[in-house]
C-alpha cells in the first residue's frame, strides 16, 4: 500500500489548517505561497529595499510566507523521511515520461522555463493556488474566482495541447 | 545577506501575525498535509491538466467548500477576519493565464514545489531558480507590470455583493464546493515508485 491520507481528509486538514491561520488564536491571517519568491530573491540579489517599492510592499508578506515556507520544507521532508517513506533523489517524473518525453534535458529545461513564469503569473495575479483559491475562495473573494476560472481554463487547455494523449511504455 | 534572514524572523516577532515558532508550526502542518496527501507530485498537478488524476481538485474544492461555511461563523463570531485581496482584472486574467500554463508544465504550485524539493526532486530545484529569477525580473520591472495590472474593481467577496443574505449566500456556495468535490470522479496517476508499493 502507498503510504498517504484520502483526498478527503486531507482536505478536510487543509481547511481545518486554513480556518486556524485565519482565526486571532493563530495567525490571523490567511495563508499564501507565492509572495516568499519574490521576497528571497530580494535577498539572494541583495536588492535595496528603498530603491525597489516592490519589496517595501512584501516586507512584512514576505517575511510570514518566508517562515511558513521554511516549516513546510521541514514538514514535507520529515513526512517524506518518515511517514510516506518517499524521498528519492529523481529528476525525470513518471508521468513526463509518459506523456511527454525521456530527455532530462528537455524537463530541465521545461522545468526552469516554467517555474520562471509560474512566478511571473503568480505575482501578475497577486497570489497563487494558496493564496487565491485556497485562501481567496475561502473568503468567496470575487478575485479568487476570476482567478480560478482563468487558471482551471488554462491548466486544462495545455494539459491537452502540451503532452500526448496515448501513454508510452516506461 | 545573514543579516536580512534575521530580519525576515525580526519582522514575524514584531508583527501581530503568530510568533516565529507559530508560523513555522503551520508550515511544518502545511508541508506535512500536502506531503501525505502526496497532492506534491507531479502526476497530480499534471496529471490533472490531462484529466488522469482528480485528487487536487477533490481536495481543493473540499478544503475551501468547508473552510468558506468554518471561516465565515468564525467571522460571525468574531474569532476572525477577512482579508480580501482586490479585483485587478488586468493582472488576475493575464496572470491566471500565465500561471495555469506554467503549473500545467511544470506539475506544481509555488506551494507544493518546495514541499516536492523535500522530497528529492531535481528538475524541481531547477524549477525553482526560474521562479527565484521571475521573482526578480517582476521586482525589478514592478513599475512596468503595474501598468498592467489593473482596472481595480476593489475588494469584492459574495457577502458584499448580496447584502442581507450573506449567509445563505456563503451556504449555497460552500456546500456546492462540496458537493464537486464529491462528484468529480476520483482518477489517480502513479509515479514508479508508488506503483511499486501499490504491486
Amino acid at each position: 500500500m502507498i503510504r498517504r491520507i484520502p483526498w478527503w481528509l486531507g482536505g478536510v486538514l487543509m481547511a481545518l489548517l486554513l480556518m486556524f491561520s485565519f482565526s486571532y488564536a493563530g495567525a490571523g491571517r490567511p495563508i499564501g505561497a507565492s509572495t516568499y519568491v519574490p521576497y528571497f530573491a530580494g535577498i539572494i540579489f541583495d536588492l535595496d529595499p528603498e530603491k525597489y517599492t516592490y519589496l517595501k510592499e512584501i516586507h512584512n508578506a514576505g517575511s510570514w510566507e518566508g517562515v511558513m515556507l521554511l516549516g513546510a520544507l521541514v514538514g514535507g521532508f520529515f513526512t517524506a523521511i518518515f511517514v510516506t517513506k518517499s524521498f528519492r533523489l529523481s529528476v525525470v517524473p513518471t508521468a513526463w515520461k509518459k506523456y511527454k518525453n525521456d530527455s532530462v534535458l528537455s524537463r530541465l529545461i521545461w522545468s526552469f522555463v516554467s517555474g520562471f513564469f509560474l512566478i511571473i503569473g503568480a505575482r501578475l495575479a497577486g497570489g497563487c493556488t494558496s493564496g487565491h483559491f485556497l485562501s481567496g475562495m475561502s473568503q468567496t473573494a470575487i478575485s479568487g474566482m476570476i482567478f480560478g476560472g482563468v487558471v482551471l481554463t488554462t491548466l486544462l487547455v495545455t494539459g491537452r495541447l502540451f503532452y500526448k494523449k496515448e501513454a508510452r511504455n516506461v | 545577506m545573514f543579516e536580512r534572514i534575521m530580519s525576515m524572523f525580526s519582522t514575524v516577532a514584531a508583527e501581530e501575525h503568530g510568533s516565529v515558532l507559530l508560523v513555522f508550526i503551520i508550515g511544518v502542518l502545511f508541508g506535512a498535509i500536502i506531503q501525505y496527501t502526496r497532492a506534491d507530485k507531479f502526476e497530480k498537478i499534471a496529471g490533472f491538466a490531462m484529466l488522469k488524476d482528480t485528487v487536487v481538485p477533490k481536495m481543493l474544492f473540499l478544503a475551501i467548500g468547508l473552510a468558506s461555511i468554518g471561516l465565515y461563523f468564525l467571522i460571525e463570531s468574531g474569532y476572525a477576519h477577512y482579508h480580501v485581496k482586490p479585483v485587478m482584472l488586468g493582472g488576475l486574467v493575464l496572470g491566471g493565464i500565465i500561471f495555469g500554463i506554467a503549473m500545467a508544465i511544470m506539475g506544481k504550485c509555488p506551494g507544493t514545489g518546495p514541499i516536492s524539493i523535500a522530497e528529492g526532486r531535481i528538475d524541481v530545484m531547477v524549477g525553482a531558480i526560474g521562479g527565484i529569477l521571475g521573482g526578480l525580473v517582476f521586482t525589478v520591472y514592478y513599475d512596468q507590470f503595474k501598468l498592467i495590472m489593473g482596472p481595480s474593481f476593489g475588494k469584492m467577496t459574495l457577502t458584499t455583493l448580496f447584502v442581507g443574505h450573506e449567509t445563505l449566500s456563503v451556504l449555497i456556495f460552500g456546500i456546492g464546493l462540496v458537493i464537486i468535490s464529491i462528484m468529480i470522479p476520483l482518477r489517480e496517476e502513479f509515479d514508479e515508485a508508488d506503483l511499486e508499493q501499490l504491486n
